[in-house]
């Protein structure tokens, strides 16, 4: 039976949208129409219809919208929509706890994404009950509070891309600039998060561009969009750059990959096997701390060039390459949820 | 996107949050700190809290020791180390939200957070 979805990703940076982007797609592939409501600040800039196709619509809230203006805009959406299936990722209150009152009421099943957030928040917004009124609480490649819940399903963690829509070595390479025939290891930096943080990236890949010279090749990554405002930074960083999205298909020509600790970021990089150290930046409900391995954790910038150099300087080793993606399954297990209302 | 702010505790008579711009999180417990405030202890990047609790638990390793990377490590963790890494193929998850010293930490943080204010929280 196709369904009608909406997607719930409301949320600062990268990773509901890339998540929810994951599972849009599964989706739609198999007939369902989906339309994805997001406020990121990278949303203008990201040729997501590429990328979802043109069964997805999405809806691209402003960012400056504050509470009072999301919850109206989320509340004419789900009237207007009349959805039979609604997704939410990660907060099952939505983000300034609009959904609470409007969830009872609404006849669509309700499925939750549901990753790591903080425990504070979990007590303080009492969100044991919150997730109760979901029909499934799927959790997608790590661990959450609620993953015990008598309706909480685990899947591998969700990826944006197929295994075969990773370019190949030699293509990835070639559209991070790198020559063909240039065999030195390449090193790139993540830019995603804020606009300060993917300007920092841009610092990070500098500080290492001067510390491995020739010895290795040093690609500064950043999402279309994010590349508007380049007045100031330092020529190094500037012949670096690479405007890419996402770039999850590139990484199988990275040979050390430094960024953050956000969801995506993580899970692409283990998923590909990919080399990867990352500093932990704070946020308001993820935890990046908590998320990274202490072999990918780096407690200070220094830190983290100097372990980035140090892995690009040896011959950096590829982890086993165990592409896997829960989204399929998840389409599956939403589809027998909507089956069994 | 508003800057992300230190909720180290600062002053004496009247325990309040910093404040300041905070760019990193604590490795043990993700609270967002300052440069200020971040301790460096043992190869990690601590809070306040963090690097006392392994002030405590160290005190009687040998500094030999150092030159195993493991050894960094061996007391990783926030909710027990089990939250480290990828678990979806694990069974039960409760170790990892048990009430411990480090939810009483996110407690008295918790009317600084701005949590169901900010539009932007990811
Ligand atoms: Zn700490
Ligand atoms: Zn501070």
């Amino acid at each position: 039976m196709v369904g009608r979805w909406l997607i719930y990703a409301l949320g600062g940076g990268m990773g509901h949208l890339t998540r929810a982007s994951a599972l849009a797609r599964a989706a739609s592939q198999r007939g369902h129409g989906v339309v994805l409501l997001i406020n990121t600040p990278f949303a203008p800039g990201l040729p997501l219809e590429d990328v979802l196709g043109s069964r997805v619509e999405v809806l691209r809230l402003s960012p400056a919208l504050g509470r009072e203006g999301v919850g109206q805009v989320v509340a004419r959406c789900l009237k207007d929509l009349r959805p039979d299936l609604f997704v939410v990722d990660t907060f099952p209150r939505g983000l300034g706890g609009e959904l609470v009152p409007l969830l009872p009421k609404m006849r669509a099943r309700k499925v939750l994404v549901h990753r790591d957030v903080n425990p504070a928040y979990v007590k303080k917004f009492g969100l044991a009950r919150a997730v109760d009124a979901f029909d499934l609480l799927l959790v997608p490649g790590e661990d959450a509070p609620f993953a015990s819940h008598p309706r909480a399903v685990r899947t591998a963690p969700w990826l944006l891309l197929r295994a075969g829509e990773l370019l190949s070595r030699e293509a990835a390479r070639a559209r991070l600039n790198v020559r063909p025939g240039d065999a030195r290891p390449l090193v790139a930096v993540m830019g995603c998060g804020t606009s300060e943080e993917v300007a920092e990236a841009g610092d990070i890949a500098a500080r290492l561009e001067a510390a491995l010279g020739s010895r290795a090749r040093v690609r500064w990554l950043m999402p279309p969009g994010a590349d508007a405002d380049s007045a100031g930074l330092p020529e190094a960083s500037l012949a670096s750059r690479a405007v890419v999205w996402p770039a999850l298909a590139v990484l199988p020509g990275v040979d050390v990959l430094v960024g953050a600790g956000g969801y995506n970021t993580v899970q692409e990089a283990r998923a590909t096997g990919t080399p990867f150290v990352a500093l932990a930046r704070p946020r308001l409900y993820d935890r990046q701390a908590v998320r990274l391995r202490p072999e990918e954790l780096a407690g200070s910038v220094e830190a983290l060039v100097a372990r980035a150099a140090q892995l690009a300087s040896g011959r950096p080793v590829r982890g086993p390459c165990l592409y896997l993606s829960g989204t399929e399954d998840a389409v599956t297990l939403i589809e027998r949820t909507v089956l069994s209302a | 996107m508003s800057a992300f702010v230190c909720q180290e505790n600062v002053g004496f008579l009247f325990s309040h949050a910093c404040g300041g711009d905070a760019a990193l999180a604590c490795m043990r417990c993700a609270k967002p700190l300052c440069a200020a405030h971040l301790r460096s202890v043992g190869g990690e990047s601590l809070c306040a809290q963090c690097a006392r609790e392994h002030g405590d638990s160290t005190e009687e390793q040998h500094a030999a020791d150092e030159d195993d990377p493991s050894y960094y490590y061996n007391d990783y963790g926030y909710y027990g180390a089990a939250s480290a890494g990828s678990s979806w193929g694990r069974g039960s998850s409760h170790d990892t939200n048990d009430f411990t010293e480090a939810d009483g930490e996110s407690l008295r943080r918790e009317d600084d957070a701005s949590f169901e204010e900010d539009m932007g929280g990811s």
